[in-house]
């Protein structure tokens, strides 16, 4: 059963004439990864808003349609019931540290102690959020005292103590060296393969070919295609989806340009996938065996 | 760089519970406003002094004391030259006369200003700051009040670092920030406008953020630790309540 349904999403933001998103609508299943791609001003950060209900009761605006996520309607109910079941990480790292806590393990506490959680749960529910992170031997420093790349690990830790159902993160390593971006994709198939259905907007397609179950793809506010990495990059590769908001990673735009395709179909998005299907087509054409 | 001047150490002092050194300070500044005489100020200094040297936070409570000692210096002078009181000269330089009255009155209210402080710094340099805070949430104080507190405390420190780094990006485009008063004022703007804007964007990022963390939750917050109250809070807040009761009694009934 859909851990998310959103059906017809309509939205305007206040003082607007045209709508932020358009008629979207989608599911998505629990333990599923869901990529959210196109480009800046496509309505990728509002979807990701609306999940929680931000979108409309922070940002207020006009809006039509109906999310249910977690088998809440988001619409009629607080961003701070939402909270307890939808987990919302940001771009920027540093404006999620509360400012209100001296240490890792306290600002992870915060959203539990701001919801009520009684105090037993508190500290297996941290302790768990952390080490799943890989925050644990962190605890004792001050949360500004991290990189960048902890920074945003905390805060997805902050909001994984809360057990969401799904995790949603809204182009969480734009502000991240490599490896910083590597660990929070690592965390995010962790959770997936723990039950929980991470929605992820991002513009690192390369990193969500090889780790999202679907890719969303999102142009002025309208969700133009619905599928597979696989499914939307040769597409994306072959020029067929409008506006190219979705380039595919180098790697696919090579193999497409050399015919280079998949056994099922499809241009090959990892350079695992490239290698497998290139190399006897290499070793084919020079006669060499070239492991 | 820090803003709170919370001093870590294992004393007494800091061992209590916020409230009982709550209790202290709020005690400490009635008996100094109740017990209005030089000697009483003396006697109540000399215990604030012994409570600030047993919680080994006296070192940073005499700096304290030295940058406000300009103003205790200026009661004793103006008191000094112009109490209506003043009848005995005590010291003459010249056309300048100081009187005794006016220096003892000068002297009670720079004994009074130090009472005051050092009762204050007895909660505010053997106090956590989030343990003062989440002690006053526990008992009613809005959550939201208690966040400003501690956010103040934590994220001033980082925008100074930002202040710091915009400093840096404009000295980088060739504007001037260093020299005299002028220059100093025409670089003012240029590094307030992108500070107070990268503020106001970031106060709206991280209002989202705490949403989504439910601060905007109407159910009673619960507490990551247990309150902990040692032994020696209960004597301690006895002698409180006792000293005050003795301050007010000497003073409407005995006279002091």
């Amino acid at each position: 059963m859909a851990v998310v349904e959103v059906e017809n999403l309509r939205y305007r933001y206040p003082r607007q004439t045209t709508l932020a998103l358009d008629g979207v609508s989608f599911t998505a299943e629990p333990g599923e990864f869901v990529g959210i791609v196109g480009p800046n001003l496509s309505g990728k950060s509002t979807l990701c808003h609306a999940l929680i209900g931000l979108v409309p009761h922070f940002y207020k605006g006009a809006i039509g349609g109906r999310v249910v996520v977690a088998g809440l309607d988001v619409h009629q109910t607080p961003v701070a019931e939402m909270s307890r079941r939808v987990g919302l990480v940001f771009q920027n790292p540093f404006t999620q540290i509360t400012g209100a806590k001296l240490t890792v393990y306290e600002e992870v506490a915060f959203g539990l102690e701001y919801t009520g959680a009684p105090r037993e749960e508190m500290a297996p529910r941290i302790e768990e959020a952390l080490r799943l992170l890989g925050l644990w031997e962190l605890r004792d420093r001050s949360p500004f005292a991290l990189s960048g790349g902890q920074m945003q690990r905390l805060a997805i830790a902050s909001v994984l103590a809360m057990r969401p159902q799904v995790l949603v993160l809204d182009e969480p390593t734009s502000q991240l060296d490599p490896a910083g971006t590597r660990e929070v994709f690592d965390a995010a198939a962790t959770l997936c393969r723990q039950g929980i259905t991470v929605i992820m907007a991002e513009h690192k397609i390369e990193l969500l070919a090889e780790h999202a179950d679907r890719l969303l793809v999102l142009h002025q506010g309208r969700l133009v295609a619905d599928g597979t990495p696989r499914d939307i990059l040769t597409r994306a590769a072959s020029r067929e989806l409008p506006g190219e908001p979705a380039p595919a990673p180098p790697v696919t735009q090579a193999a497409a340009s050399l015919d280079w395709r998949m056994p099922g179909g499809g241009f090959p998005v990892t350079l695992a996938e490239a290698v497998a299907v290139g190399r006897p087509i290499v070793e084919r054409h020079s006669g060499v065996d070239s492991r | 760089m820090r803003v709170s001047l919370y001093v870590s150490a294992d004393t007494w002092l800091h061992r209590l519970d916020p409230m009982t050194k709550l209790l202290m300070a709020a005690t400490g500044v009635t008996l100094t406003f109740i017990l209005t005489r030089t000697e009483s100020a003396a006697v109540l200094l000399a215990i604030f002094l012994a409570a600030l040297g047993t919680g080994r936070v006296l070192r940073q409570a005499a700096s304290v004391f030295a940058g406000v000692g300009i103003v205790a210096a200026t009661f004793l002078i103006v008191q000094g030259l112009v109490h209506p009181t003043n009848a005995t000269p005590l010291i003459a330089l010249g056309p300048v006369v100081l009187y005794t009255e006016g220096l003892l009155i000068g002297l009670r209210l720079a004994l009074r200003l130090y009472n005051i402080l050092s009762a204050t710094l007895i909660l505010v340099l053997a106090t956590n700051p989030a343990d003062l805070t989440e002690a006053l949430v526990r008992r009613g104080a809005p959550a939201r009040l208690g966040y400003v507190i501690m956010s103040v405390l934590q994220i001033i420190p980082t925008m100074v670092a930002q202040s710091a780094a915009i400093t840096d990006a404009q000295r980088s485009r060739g504007m001037e920030t260093e020299g005299s008063l002028w220059t100093r004022a025409k670089a003012f703007l240029p590094l307030m406008g992108p500070l107070v804007t990268s503020s106001l964007i970031a106060t709206e990022e991280r209002a989202l953020a705490l949403e989504v963390r439910g601060f905007g939750s109407t159910v009673r917050p619960t507490f990551l630790r247990a309150e902990t109250r040692p032994p020696h809070a209960v004597p301690v807040r006895i002698l409180c309540v006792l000293t005050l009761a003795l301050g007010a009694t000497g003073r409407w009934v005995l006279g002091w």
